[in-house]
């Protein structure tokens, strides 16, 4: 459920990086195709995401930079509010489950693999907007980064230090029995 | 060479550590190295890995009170100018003066 979220984002974001605000609003419908019609939440996400990225108006270059704007949209973060939401344990890293593409990703994704919990994992690498929004939406620069029951827990270090002191067993633990 | 030593990341990294935080122990370790084959190191320009991976180890009485989240977030704003312009990824130790004392006995 939650890569679904992220699809839609995904498509609509590099619809939102090409210059010409009619290929944009072409590209979501060719999205709206895909999906079932009565699924509005992501249609309503890729409109919004594609429109925040419309340079601005008149003087300003056609080409305009997206490092000008914040890639923390609303519309990314109504999407990742539900992503955390959506599983007690969600963790973005580097790479997938089964391949790992970080050292510090690997190791998070070892120890959750090593207390039999289930999780979820976001690879970050297959969408910039993605990778920098989830910067400013944690206010934590790396990753990977690891949500516990909708709150962010931190990234490897703090991951590891958990583990080894068993803080992270018990607050598992809680969260997974809540 | 003394130049290029004196303005290397690990030495600001180093310097605004120690000035914000008025450590008493503060290591500050380059292993870029070790994460050569890392995705972003091979896509930097020659690929080859240069101050993109540190360890750093404080130990600041500035940390009393706080959590480890807030204590990271707290070395990653210092050090935000270098994660702008290269630095990669940080792995951060960061305690007490308490803390530390307890470790080592």
């Amino acid at each position: 459920m939650a890569a679904s979220y992220l699809q839609s984002v995904s498509y609509c974001s590099r619809a939102a990086l090409r210059p010409l605000p009619l290929l944009a609003s072409s590209v979501c419908r060719r999205h709206l195709d895909r999906y079932p019609s009565g699924n509005t939440t992501k249609l309503n996400i890729c409109s919004a995401a594609a429109l925040s990225f419309r340079p601005p108006a008149s003087t300003a270059p056609r080409m305009a930079s997206i490092r000008c704007f914040s890639a923390l949209t609303p519309a990314l973060k109504t999407t990742l509010d539900k992503v955390v939401g959506s599983n007690k344990v969600v963790v973005f890293i580097k790479g997938t489950k089964d391949f790992p593409q970080c050292g510090f990703s690997n190791t998070v994704v070892q120890i959750l693999k090593s207390l039999n919990v289930p999780f979820e994992t976001i690879n970050v690498l297959e969408n910039e907007l993605l990778r920098q929004g989830l910067k400013e939406y944690s206010n934590w620069p790396t990753f990977p980064q690891v949500y516990l029951d909708g709150e962010f827990f931190g990234g490897c270090d703090i991951i590891v230090d958990a583990y080894k002191s068993g803080e992270l067993q018990e607050i598992l633990e809680k969260a997974l029995c809540s | 060479m003394a130049t290029r030593t004196l303005c290397s990341r690990a030495n600001r990294i180093q310097t605004q550590l120690q000035t914000a935080l008025q450590a008493t122990v503060l290591e500050v370790e380059d292993v870029s190295y070790q994460h050569a084959g890392h995705a972003a190191v091979r896509a930097m320009e020659g690929g080859v890995a240069n101050e993109t991976h540190f360890n750093v180890k404080i130990v600041s009485p500035k940390f009393e009170g706080l959590n480890l989240v807030r204590r990271h977030r707290m070395v990653y704003e210092l050090l935000s100018g270098e994660l702008q312009s290269g630095l990669h990824a940080l792995s951060i130790t960061a305690k007490t003066p308490a803390e530390a004392a307890n470790c080592a006995t």
